[in-house]
């Protein structure tokens, strides 16, 4: 397989469970597909079935119809013995190992490969050292899992896969819990092994900014039906706006980003420039406040060799704040007509 | 780095190895009778007293050959039951597997012996009794393991463990209530444990029936292994957990049963030794835990032995009793660091 061809397919696929022998389907007639070398984000509301899907693709779960074909072949064709050389998956369980050095979780990815004892070839050795160096973990290597932070845990658990040596990496949710610059520094470490590796990394998230900036696809699940798409082409055809849509939140197309809904509570001019206009109009935009240069309210910034000065003018008095919680603080809640 | 821990593993393995060797001589050497080293060390080359042959190869050498496998054996259960329930706590004692194995005996011992012509030198004895004691294992780790698939908290699996427990010791009473005085008096007295009532053909028995445990156990290295990371990730990795499971809990439970059969409940050893040797190797690693703890498992067993025997003039100290006060402390200490193997207890 290269770059670009398809390598994993559902076909008319329904996932779900199977209670006392009656199939409770949780999602039905899916058709996907991920290409070699491509990041795909699986996004979706809690509860819509991500990680009953990405079970099924991996064949933790059998599906209730359908097929997924891995590599031109249906999964339910491959080997049990063969697949895990072929599928890797992570899966959003806490973290289950304890007392256990970072380089022996590792190791355990090269299970597929190793023979009954589980001892390391220096093939073996060679794909660890390589998975460690790439996920930037070398460093911590013989330190205890406990020991480290859930960023750098993460880490471990993505290097454990790459050292499986999957073309297929599937996670679920693997940046869960984490902060955002370990947040980013998965989901870009993620995008380095579909670009320097030739991986196909599937993941499922809630981080809908990093998926819309760094997947190249993404599948959307939303509730009913599950589309796939560039996230541009899902913006432009707005159905991630349908996917997450609430009364408390907006969609701003061209960031392709939700926020939170304000109550109006009138509009207001700004005048002031770069960065300090920006900000000024976001902490404006969280008071409820449109900007509207024709607004009788209106606001000056200007900076001066001290710092930044904001002017209320047009209200009932003029006055002069130094720093801009101050100057929402004084900001009359109903805005004179 | 790997190096380096390769050859504190190794030189952690002459240690333990070269200590075995030292107290099973000691074992031997020490006794209820005495004896002068000299006589044992020609005894044991056929060349002593007869007085001192008799000793030696009829009493003291089963008796130390039994305390390695017991020790080994017990242990090795109690690694298993660790890392299949992914629980520090875990071991035949606690789970009630040990309970289990003694209803088996119970059951042979205090209602079938009469019809069986109970006889410590027949054979068939042995096997039955070890047959017995397994199965009464097995039953209880499958009570176990049921529970344990619906209820997640540990401590909930442990406390239906030590009801288990005694549900059965009611149900032993209650066979003991009906039973005569001598088949009493033999069943209390392997209640207190003891490794030096076997005869040579039944440490053979068991001898068979622990080596069968143990290279199960083995065989089971590399899916162990991958069951640290849990469940989800075996199965991504083509373990088969049916097979596993079976494999491990049949393992499991024949060795705590055939030692549980002949030497009486060994208390704590199967909970406390996979812990010893954790922190002698520092590793989580199988393929060194499972030898490990064979070695740490039959030296604290021999150790045990020799403080049983410290009395002298004829006075021993039950085995379980000494078991408990090495065993005891250990368990404590995982509880109080709550740490050992991380799990919040």
């Amino acid at each position: 397989m290269k770059r670009g061809d398809k390598i994993l397919v559902t076909e008319d696929l329904s996932v779900g469970y199977k209670n006392h022998g009656r199939a409770a389907p949780v999602m039905e007639h899916i058709g996907l597909s991920a290409r070699q070398g491509e990041l795909v984000a699986l996004i979706g509301r809690n509860g819509s079935g991500k990680s009953t899907l990405l079970r099924t693709l991996v064949s933790l779960q059998a599906p209730l119809s359908g097929r997924v074909i891995i590599k031109g072949r249906p999964a339910d064709s491959i080997d049990s013995a063969e697949l895990p050389v072929l599928v890797s998956f992570t899966s959003t369980e806490p973290f289950p190992g304890h007392n256990i050095r970072v380089r022996e979780v590792v190791a355990l990815g090269r299970f597929p490969h190793t023979n009954w004892l589980g001892s390391l070839t220096d093939e073996d050795l060679k794909a660890v050292t390589e998975a460690l160096e790439v996920t930037g973990l070398l460093s911590l290597a013989d330190r205890n899992i406990d020991n480290i932070s859930d960023g750098e845990r993460q880490r471990t658990l993505i290097a454990r896969s790459l050292a499986q040596d999957t073309d297929i990496l599937v996670m679920d949710e693997p940046t869960a819990f984490l902060d955002l610059p370990s947040r980013f520094s998965i989901v870009s470490l993620l995008r380095k092994l579909t670009r320097e590796k030739g991986k196909c990394v599937i993941y499922s998230t809630h981080d809908l900014d990093t998926a819309v900036n760094e997947a190249d696809s993404i599948w959307l699940m939303d509730g009913i039906a599950i589309g796939q798409g560039a996230p541009e082409d899902l913006v432009l055809n707005k159905s991630l706006e349908r996917a997450f849509e609430s009364p408390l939140l907006t969609f701003s197309q061209s960031d392709g980003t939700f926020s939170f809904l304000r109550p109006g509570a009138g509009e207001i001019a700004l005048e002031a420039s770069g960065i300090c206009k920006k900000l000024t109009a976001k902490a404006l935009k969280r008071c409820g406040y449109r900007i509207n240069p024709d607004a009788g309210l209106k606001i000056i910034a200007e900076s001066t060799g001290t710092g930044n000065l904001w002017r209320i003018t047009g209200g009932a008095t003029e006055e002069v704040f130094r720093t801009i919680y101050d100057l929402v603080n004084h900001l009359p809640d109903e805005p004179p007509e | 780095m790997a190096g380096r821990a390769n050859i504190s593993v190794a030189l952690t393995f002459l240690i333990l190895g070269l200590l075995l060797a030292l107290l099973f001589v000691l074992d031997i050497l020490i006794g209820s009778t005495r004896l002068e080293a000299s006589d044992v060390f020609r005894s044991l080359f056929g060349q002593g007293t007869a007085h001192g042959e008799i000793i030696v190869m009829q009493f003291r050498l089963p008796k130390a050959v039994t305390a390695v496998i017991a020790g080994a054996a017990m242990s090795v259960s109690g690694l298993l039951m660790q890392t299949l329930f992914r629980n520090p706590l875990a071991g035949p004692d606690v789970l009630g597997v040990s309970s289990g194995a003694g209803l088996g005996v119970a059951l042979m011992i205090l209602t079938l012996s009469p019809v069986f012509e109970f006889s410590s030198l027949n054979p068939l004895h042995g096997w039955s009794l070890i047959i017995a004691a397994c199965a009464g294992a097995g039953a209880v780790m499958v009570i176990i393991m049921a529970v344990s698939a619906r209820v997640r908290d540990i401590m909930t699996v442990l406390i239906i463990g030590i009801l288990l427990a005694s549900a059965i010791s009611s149900v032993v009473s209650l066979l003991q209530y009906f039973s005569n005085e001598s088949m009493l008096k033999t069943y209390v007295i392997w209640t207190m444990g003891n490794l030096g009532n076997l005869s040579p053909v039944q440490v053979r028995v068991l001898l068979a029936a622990s080596s069968t445990g143990l290279i199960m156990a083995f065989m089971q290295v590399k899916p162990l292994n991958a069951l640290l990371m849990g469940e989800t990730f075996s199965r991504s990795v083509g373990v088969n957990m049916k097979r596993t499971r079976i494999a491990l809990f049949a393992s499991a439970s024949i060795l705590a049963g055939s030692v549980t059969a002949f030497c009486g409940p060994l208390a704590f050893i199967g909970i406390a030794v996979p812990h010893i040797t954790r922190l002698l190797f520092s590793t989580s690693d199988h393929k060194v835990l499972v030898p490990g703890v064979i070695l740490t498992g039959a030296t604290v067993v021999l150790l045990s032995d020799i403080v049983s025997a410290l009395p002298g003039g004829g006075h021993i100290i039950p085995v379980n009793t000494v078991t408990s006060l090495i065993g005891i402390p250990v368990v404590l200490w995982i509880i109080a660091g709550k740490n050992m193997m991380g799990r919040k207890i």
